[in-house]
C-alpha cells in the first residue's frame, strides 16, 4: 500500500496481538469452508450492508451462548463483565485510544447514535443550549441517524443543516469546500454548532471522507463536539481515534470486523464527553459510567461482544493480519470497480483512493433509472433473476447540474455499491458485470417487464 | 420450520398418572405431587418425564438450580430452531432483512397477541426485556413533563420493591424531567393482599395532595425481591377510580408465571419477559400498549432507526442490524409448551403446587415461615432461613448465596429484611426459591440440608471474607 497517510491511518504500528511465526496463512480452501455457511449461487457482492461472519468465530460464540444458558447466574456474577472487560480491550489498543474507560461495546452504530443525541437533545431541555442552535451533517448520513436527530434534537429545538456531499467526487477539497459552507450556515445569525456528524466513511454512496481534516476545521470554527459515525470502518481502514480527534467515535464490528450480528464500539474521549453519556435502555448500572451501563442493559445474549479476541484469531490466519485484509479488500474493489466501469462504459464515483473495500460505479444510463424505487427495482432483478446480491444508489441531477455522461452519451443516474470481502471471487463481480450488459441490451427498457 | 404438536394421547395421559391399589382393591391416584411423573405430555411425541431430561441436558447437572426466576431456562428443541433462524439470515442477510424479518415477527406478535387476550396486535410490541420497555414507557412520562403537559411535581408512584433498573429509569427519565416519585412500602412477609392494597391507596392520596395528579402508577405484577403476586387487577381499578393517567404493569415475571388477560387486568401498559417462564431464549419480552383515543404519541423506542414513527411495534421490529431471532422462534415456543398436558396453564399450575409443597417443606425442616400465603405466590416462594446464620445486610446475603454456590452447588438467591424495631429474633433473610419443569425434589433437598449444615456447623456470615 502507498505509504501516505490515509485519513485518520499512519502506518505506525500499533500493538495488536502479533502472528506466531511459523503459523502458516489460512488457504483458499479455508476460507470457502469458513464460509460454507452464505448461500451458494449467490453473487454476495453487499459485505457493507450486513457484514459476515466465519464458522469458527461463531463456533466460538455458540461456546458462550452455552456457557451462559448452562448455569446464567455464575456467568452474570463471574465471567460476563470479565469477558466484556477482554473485547474492549482489544478494541482499545486497535484504535489507539487511551484508556478502556473510553471504549464501550453497544449492539450497533444505531444505538450509539442515540446515545450522542439524547445528550444532545438534554442540553436544549436544559436550557444550556440556545433554540436552534445546529447539528451540522452531510445529507447522505444514514437515515436511522437522520431520525435520531429528528427524535431527540429537532423536537426539543434544536436546528439542523445538511451538507450536500459532491457526488461522484474527484478530491478531498470538494468534500471539505462543501463542509466548511455547512459551518458558516450552522453559526449564521450568532448560533453556536453544537455538533458535527461526519461520517468516517459514507454509506450510500460510499466515500472515504477525509475526516482527519475535517475534525480539525470543526475545532478550527468552534464546534462544540464531533461524532465521527464510522460504521463501516473497523476492518475497512486502519482506526487512530486520537489522530482523528473526534469527541465520539462509533464502527460496527459486525460489518468488516468479523463479529456475528451484532456488535459495536463506541468511543468516548474522556473530558471532551462528560458524564452525561447514558445508554438509553437503563438499569441498575446507570450512573457507572457508560462502558458499565453498556455491559449490562438487562438479560441478553451478550455473546457476539464476546467474541473480539476469537476474531483476532481468525484475523491472525491472514497474511499481514486485519492490515492485509483491508489492502486486499481495497484493491480488489479497485480491480472490480475498473472493470465494471470499462465494460459498462461508465465511472467509478470516486478515485481509488477515496475507496475502500467498496466501490461504487456507475450504471449504464441506458437502464433510465429515474428514481429511488427503480433502483429497489432493479436490486430485487438483481438478486431474484440473477443470483447477485448488490445494493443500488439512486441520484437524480440537482438544478443547474449536467451530470456525468457514459459512453452511450446518455447521464448516468444510479450507481451500484460494490464490496469486497475475503469470500469474494472474480467470479461474483463477472457475474454483475454481464447481468447489467444482458439487461442494458434488452430491447425494452427492463423496467416495463 | 417446529413440527407441528400432535392431537391429544388420551392413553398416555392415563399411563402417567400411577395408580395405587388401596387395601380393599379400589384404585386411587397417589396424593404426593412428587410421586406423579412432573408432566403428562399429550403427545406421543413427548413419553416420558426422561425427554425433559434432555430438553435441559445443556444445563450444569451438578447445580440445583432453584432460580428459574432470575435468568429462565430454555429447552434444546428451541436453541435449535432459534440457531436455525441465526443460519437463515447469516446465509443471505439482504434477503432475509428484505423478505422474512418483518412477516415473522409479526407472527411472532399475532401468537402473543392471543396468549394474552389484547385486542390488536398493533398493541404488542417485541424488546430484548422488560428493562427495555420500562426505558420506553418511562421516556413517554419524560418527555410530557418536559413539554408541559404535566406539571412539575406531579408524581409517579411505584413499589418499595420495584426491580432496580426500574427504579433507576425512573430516575433517569422521570426525576430528571420534574416528576415527583412516591414508593409505596409493602409490608414483608405480608399475609394478604388487603395490606398491599390499604398502602398504595395511601400512596396515592400522597401524591394528590397539593392539587398534583398522579400520571403514572407502575406496579409489579409480581414483585422481584422479595417476590410476592400483587393483587394487579384492584390496584388497576384504584387507580382508574383515583383519576390516575396511566398503569404501566411491569409483568417480568408475567407470561408462564402468572395469568395474564390483559384486557382484565386493564393496564396502559404491560411487559412481561418471555425468556424467564416462557422458554424462550435470551432474550425477548413483549410490551403491550392499550390503543385508546388518549394514548400517548410519545411512544417511541430510544434506539431510533429509520423505521421511526411507523408505529412502536415496527419501530422495535428494527434498532439496526442485530440478531433478533429470539423473537423469531415464539410460535415455535407455543407449540413446544402445548405439547404439555393443560399447556401453559398446566406448566404454571404444576410448577406453583410444586414450589409451595417444597418452600412448605423446607420451611418445617428449618423451623421458619414462608414470606407470604400461597395464593400470593406464582412460580416463586420466599422461604424463611434459620435467623442464626446471622444475615443481617445486603451484602451478607449476596455472600451467603456465593457461598451456597460455590460450596454446595445451589443456586438460589437471598433476599435481606431488615429486622423492625420491637421484633423478637426475627427472620432476617429469605430465599427465592423458583420451580420450573427441570427441577426435581432432590434440589430443594440439597437446599435443605446445606442449610441444616451451615445451622449445626454453627455458621454466621460474619465469618465470610469481604
Amino acid at each position: 500500500m502507498e505509504s501516505e497517510e490515509r485519513n485518520g491511518e499512519s502506518n505506525r504500528h500499533h500493538r495488536a496481538p502479533k502472528k506466531p511465526r511459523f503459523a502458516e496463512f489460512i488457504t483458499e480452501s479455508e476460507i470457502r469452508s469458513e464460509f460454507a455457511h452464505h448461500q451458494n449461487g449467490i453473487a454476495r457482492i453487499n459485505n457493507g450492508s450486513f457484514g459476515c461472519c466465519p464458522g469458527s468465530v461463531l463456533a466460538d460464540q455458540r461456546e458462550w451462548q452455552l456457557r451462559f444458558l448452562e448455569q446464567p447466574d455464575d456467568f452474570y456474577f463471574n465471567v460476563l463483565r470479565r469477558g466484556l472487560l477482554e473485547s474492549r480491550t482489544v478494541v482499545k489498543d486497535l484504535i489507539n485510544a487511551d484508556d478502556v474507560e473510553e471504549v464501550s461495546l453497544v449492539d450497533n452504530a444505531t444505538t450509539a447514535a442515540a446515545i450522542v443525541l439524547q445528550k444532545l437533545g438534554r442540553g436544549f431541555v436544559d436550557g444550556r443550549y440556545q433554540r436552534n442552535d445546529t447539528v451540522v451533517m452531510f445529507n447522505c448520513a444514514f437515515e436511522s441517524v437522520k431520525k435520531s436527530i429528528q427524535a431527540h434534537v429537532t423536537r426539543v429545538g434544536g436546528s439542523t443543516v445538511e451538507v450536500r456531499l459532491p457526488f461522484p467526487v474527484s478530491s478531498n477539497d470538494e468534500i471539505i469546500a462543501a463542509f466548511r459552507k455547512g459551518l458558516e450556515k450552522g453559526k449564521a445569525d450568532g448560533r453556536t454548532v453544537r455538533l458535527a456528524i461526519i461520517d468516517h466513511i459514507t454509506s450510500m454512496p460510499c466515500v472515504l471522507m477525509p475526516v482527519r481534516e475535517l475534525v480539525k476545521i470543526c475545532r478550527e470554527e468552534g464546534v462544540e463536539q464531533v461524532f465521527v459515525d464510522a460504521a463501516h470502518a473497523m476492518g475497512s481502514v486502519k482506526v487512530d481515534v486520537k489522530e482523528i480527534g473526534a469527541d465520539y467515535y462509533v464502527s460496527n464490528l459486525h460489518k468488516w470486523f468479523f463479529c456475528p450480528p451484532s456488535a459495536a464500539f463506541f468511543y468516548c474521549k474522556k473530558h471532551s464527553s462528560g458524564s452525561d453519556v447514558h445508554h438509553p435502555v437503563v438499569s441498575h448500572e446507570y450512573g457507572n459510567g457508560l462502558p458499565i451501563e453498556s455491559a449490562w442493559i438487562g438479560t441478553r445474549d451478550y455473546s457476539s461482544q464476546l467474541v473480539v479476541p476469537s476474531v483476532m484469531k481468525f484475523l491472525n490466519r491472514f497474511e499481514g493480519g486485519i492490515e492485509g485484509i483491508m489492502k486486499r479488500n481495497h484493491d480488489e474493489a479497485v480491480r472490480m470497480g475498473i472493470m465494471l466501469a470499462d465494460a459498462w462504459g461508465t465511472n467509478l464515483g470516486s478515485p481509488p483512493e477515496m475507496c475502500v473495500g467498496m466501490a461504487m460505479i456507475g450504471l449504464p444510463s441506458k437502464l433510465a433509472l429515474q428514481s429511488e424505487e427503480d433502483g429497489k427495482k432493479l436490486r430485487s432483478y438483481l438478486r431474484v433473476h440473477c443470483g447477485v446480491e448488490v445494493p443500488i444508489y439512486f441520484q437524480g441531477l440537482s438544478d443547474g447540474e449536467e451530470g456525468v455522461r457514459d459512453k452511450d452519451g446518455g447521464v448516468i443516474t444510479a450507481y451500484v455499491r460494490i464490496s469486497h470481502q475475503v469470500y469474494n471471487r472474480v467470479e461474483d463481480y463477472e457475474r454483475l458485470r454481464d447481468a447489467i450488459l444482458r439487461i442494458r441490451s434488452l430491447s425494452e427498457p427492463f423496467l416495463q417487464h | 420450520m417446529a413440527s407441528l404438536s400432535s392431537p391429544p394421547d388420551e392413553a398416555a395421559y392415563r399411563n402417567c398418572h400411577p395408580k395405587r391399589l388401596s387395601s380393599n382393591g379400589a384404585i386411587e391416584p397417589t396424593s404426593d405431587f412428587f410421586k406423579r411423573p412432573k408432566i403428562c405430555p399429550r403427545s406421543s411425541n413427548f413419553n416420558s418425564p426422561i425427554e425433559i431430561e434432555s430438553e435441559f441436558s445443556h444445563h450444569d447437572s451438578s447445580s440445583a438450580r432453584i432460580n428459574n426466576g432470575s435468568f429462565g431456562c430454555c429447552p434444546a428443541s428451541i436453541l435449535v430452531l432459534q440457531r436455525e433462524w441465526q443460519l437463515r439470515f447469516l446465509r443471505q442477510p439482504d434477503r432475509f432483512y428484505f423478505d422474512d424479518l418483518k412477516p415473522k415477527i409479526a407472527e411472532s406478535r399475532a401468537v402473543i397477541r392471543r396468549l394474552i387476550n389484547a385486542d390488536q396486535v398493533d398493541e404488542i410490541s417485541l424488546v430484548d426485556n422488560a428493562t427495555t420497555a420500562a426505558a420506553i414507557v418511562l421516556q413517554q412520562t419524560a418527555w410530557a413533563f418536559r413539554e408541559g403537559r404535566f406539571q412539575r411535581g406531579d408524581a409517579v408512584v411505584m413499589l418499595h420493591y420495584a426491580y432496580g433498573s426500574v427504579k433507576k429509569s425512573v430516575e433517569a427519565y422521570v426525576t430528571r424531567a420534574g416528576g415527583h416519585v412516591i414508593e409505596v412500602q409493602l409490608p414483608f412477609p405480608v399475609e394478604s393482599t388487603d395490606e398491599i392494597v390499604g398502602r398504595f391507596r395511601n400512596a396515592l392520596e400522597t401524591g394528590k395532595a397539593n392539587g398534583k395528579r398522579v400520571r403514572l402508577a407502575l406496579i409489579d405484577h409480581v414483585t422481584s425481591m422479595p417476590s410476592v403476586v400483587i393483587p394487579i387487577k384492584e390496584l388497576v381499578k384504584i387507580c382508574r377510580e383515583e383519576g390516575v393517567d396511566q398503569v404501566f404493569v411491569d409483568a417480568a415475571h408475567g407470561i408462564g408465571c402468572v395469568d395474564v388477560d390483559v384486557k382484565e387486568i386493564g393496564a396502559d401498559f404491560y411487559t412481561s419477559n418471555l425468556h424467564k417462564w416462557f422458554f424462550a431464549p435470551p432474550s425477548v419480552a413483549f410490551l403491550y400498549c392499550k390503543k385508546s383515543d388518549s394514548a400517548s404519541p410519545d411512544l417511541h423506542h430510544p434506539v431510533v432507526s429509520s423505521e421511526y414513527g411507523n408505529g412502536l411495534a415496527i419501530e422495535s421490529s428494527w434498532v439496526g442490524t442485530r440478531d433478533y431471532s429470539a423473537q423469531l422462534v415464539v410460535p415455535s415456543i407455543l407449540e413446544f409448551v402445548n405439547r404439555f398436558e393443560g399447556g401453559i396453564d398446566g406448566i404454571k399450575k404444576r410448577n406453583h403446587d410444586a414450589v409451595v409443597e417444597m418452600g412448605q417443606m423446607l420451611a418445617k425442616a428449618w423451623g421458619t415461615q414462608l414470606g407470604c400465603p400461597p395464593e400470593m405466590c406464582a412460580s416463586m416462594i420466599m422461604v424463611g432461613l434459620p435467623p442464626c446464620l446471622g444475615v443481617s445486610s445486603d451484602s451478607d446475603a449476596l455472600k451467603l448465596r456465593t457461598l451456597l454456590r460455590e460450596r454446595f452447588r445451589i443456586e438460589v438467591p437471598i433476599y435481606f429484611r431488615p429486622p423492625k424495631d420491637g421484633e423478637i429474633d426475627p427472620i432476617t433473610s429469605y430465599a427465592r426459591i423458583s420451580h420450573q419443569i427441570y427441577n426435581k425434589p432432590d434440589d430443594y433437598y440439597r437446599f435443605r440440608d446445606a442449610v441444616n449444615e451451615l445451622v449445626n456447623d454453627g455458621f454466621r456470615c460474619t465469618s465470610l471474607p469481604d
